[in-house]
């Protein structure tokens, strides 16, 4: 379903890679994690599947669509079968939390009936009930987080991007989060998780593909978090 | 689903207008600036020139006929000036309306009066002639030294005015030419600075546009609330500015009156307004909401571009 074929990128000539010569497949339905230290290459791999960067070379292809084909004006929409919860949130400032989640919704020309009683449903799931008038800057960085969770699954989406979802969380939200990340993955959504935590990785028994300075150096059916 | 995105697109650019706060009073204030200068400048030009054009219609000259000259010959030159396309009208002032006029210019001096009534009427015919444009009047000059109406014409008045004329249109014209120059600058400086005003808003949200890209809006879908925001600037720049330019003439025409008496001036310049309030108004909203609606657009075509 997701396939890299030895894909590189490199944001300015003179540095090194971020990602070099990358070659992934990844199933439907699958629950993948990405592991790395800081630098590895992990957000850069999840902007490339949402066309947010392009490679400098390979070919990338989701659902049978080559990303080197792929018209400006088709983005936004291979873009809302995707649902990213961003390592920076990216939570939109002007819009309070309730408003944030329509949104993801509202893109894509949900009616309101729809919209009224699903926001409610994914903000109960991350118990951010109470928050639904609150602006992004008055939310603690674990709740503007599980707001970016919240966002990403509101829209039933085919491939779900959870890049370091639990670095601002305590063990007990993160864990909350990861069974949510599981639940998702159950009903059929193709899962991507990076992240540095290695009680979790090594709690999920999920296949671990392990990047370091842009290239895999792993990939195990079920795996073990193998850095220092 | 067209109503929905439109009720959505709408809500969000008032939404994002209010909760803008401070930013969005600033761009109002400045659309209120430039829809004053704009309005203020259009007004000037306006009066000026229906002032200067009152001025131009005054001017005319006097072609004084001999009493010897034959009814026919007059015809003809009231014909011969009739044809020319400069010509407006052509006026032909008898003898007794001659004697008439200055009876009732000097009615209430009888001594003048009588003075002209005991020597008979020395008074000459004459033909009165304006142009469309008071530049010609002297290309209808070599008519009255040449014949067969040179022996007809005993003065053209023209002769004694040319100087007063010729000062009168060139000062006109130069008046214009300020004025036309002034206006376009003060507008150009304005848009201008209007323009940065809201690129600077829209740079402010360029993280948001990057957002909104990429939980998969449309590039309209992001576009129009930031025209929709443009759009307000406009409106609210118009109620404010009419409101300040109403109170502004208010106050000059009370001034103006407490020096020189009701129907001023400041009272002409107020009744102005107050007629064309109508107008007034439709020009403005038109160039604010013109205004805003493309200085978004160019501004936010930028950050639109990559997807
Ligand atoms: N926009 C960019 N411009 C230039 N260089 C970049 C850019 N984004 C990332 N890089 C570089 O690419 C490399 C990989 O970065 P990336 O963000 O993918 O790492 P990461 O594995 O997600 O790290 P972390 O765990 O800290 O989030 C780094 O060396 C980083 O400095
Ligand atoms: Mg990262």
């Amino acid at each position: 379903m997701i396939y890299l074929k030895e894909v590189s990128k490199v944001y300015n000539k003179s540095a090194k890679k971020a990602l070099d010569n990358i070659s992934v497949h990844i199933k439907p339905k699958e629950f993948v994690i990405f592991v790395g230290l800081s630098g590895a290459g992990k957000s850069t791999l999840t902007k490339l599947i949402t066309h947010e960067e392009e490679p400098s070379s390979g070919t990338i292809s989701i659902g049978g669509i080559d990303y080197s084909k792929l018209k400006k004006r088709d983005v936004p929409y291979l873009r809302r079968k995707i649902g990213v919860v961003f390592q920076d949130f990216k939570l939109l400032p002007r819009k309070t939390i309730y408003e944030n989640i329509a949104y993801a919704l509202e893109v894509a020309g949900i009616g309101g009936k729809t919209i009224r009683s699903r926001v409610p449903q994914v903000l109960k799931m991350v118990g951010l009930e109470s928050k639904a008038k609150n602006f992004p800057k008055e939310l603690s960085g674990g709740e503007m987080q599980r707001v970016a969770i919240a966002r990403a699954l509101v829209h039933d989406p085919k491939i779900l991007i959870a890049d370091e979802p639990t670095g601002n969380l305590d063990p007990k939200n993160a864990w909350e989060i990861i069974d949510l990340l599981l639940k998702v993955n159950e009903y059929g959504t193709t899962v991507i998780l990076t992240t540095h935590n290695k009680e979790i990785v090594n709690a999920l028994k999920k296949r671990v593909i392990t990047l370091k300075n842009g290239k895999i150096i792993k990939d195990q059916e079920v795996g073990r978090y193998a850095l220092q | 689903m067209l109503f929905t995105t439109f009720y959505r697109l709408a809500k969000t650019g008032f939404v994002n207008f209010l909760r803008n706060g401070w930013l969005s009073l600033a761009s109002t204030i400045i659309m209120t600036l430039t829809l004053i200068t704009i309005s203020v400048f259009l007004i000037l030009n306006i009066v000026l020139t229906q002032g200067i054009q009152t001025i131009q219609d005054k001017i005319d000259i006097s072609v004084y006929l001999k009493d010897s000259a034959t009814s026919q010959t007059i015809f003809n030159m009231q014909k011969d000036l009739s044809n020319n396309p400069d010509v407006k009208q052509v006026n032909y002032i008898t003898k007794d309306q001659a004697k008439q006029r200055y009876d009732t210019t000097f009615a209430n001096n009888p001594q003048l009066k009588d003075s002209l009534d005991q020597s008979g009427n020395p008074l000459p015919a004459s033909l009165e002639i304006k142009t469309y444009d008071p530049s010609k009047l002297a290309s209808l000059m070599p008519m009255f030294d040449r014949p067969p109406y040179k022996d007809a014409v005993s003065k053209v008045s023209y002769q004694d005015n040319k100087q007063v004329i010729d000062r009168l249109f060139k000062a006109t014209e130069f008046i214009k030419k300020v004025g036309w120059g002034l206006a376009i600058a003060f507008i150009l400086t304005s848009l201008i600075i209007i323009f940065n005003t809201i690129r600077t808003a829209i740079y402010t949200h360029k993280s948001e546009i990057e957002i909104m890209k990429l939980v998969g809006a449309n590039p309209w879908f992001i576009k129009w609330p930031f025209l929709i925001e443009g759009i307000l600037y406009g409106v609210f720049g118009t109620a404010l500015s009419l409101l300040v330019i109403y109170i502004l003439l208010r106050l000059l025409s009370v001034s103006f009156n407490a020096y020189f008496g009701g129907g001023s001036t400041g009272d002409q310049v107020f009744g102005f307004l107050m007629q064309n309030l109508g107008p007034l108004l439709f020009l403005q909203l038109a160039a604010g909401i013109t205004i805003g609606v493309v200085s978004s657009s160019v501004a936010i075509r930028k950050y639109l571009k990559k997807s």
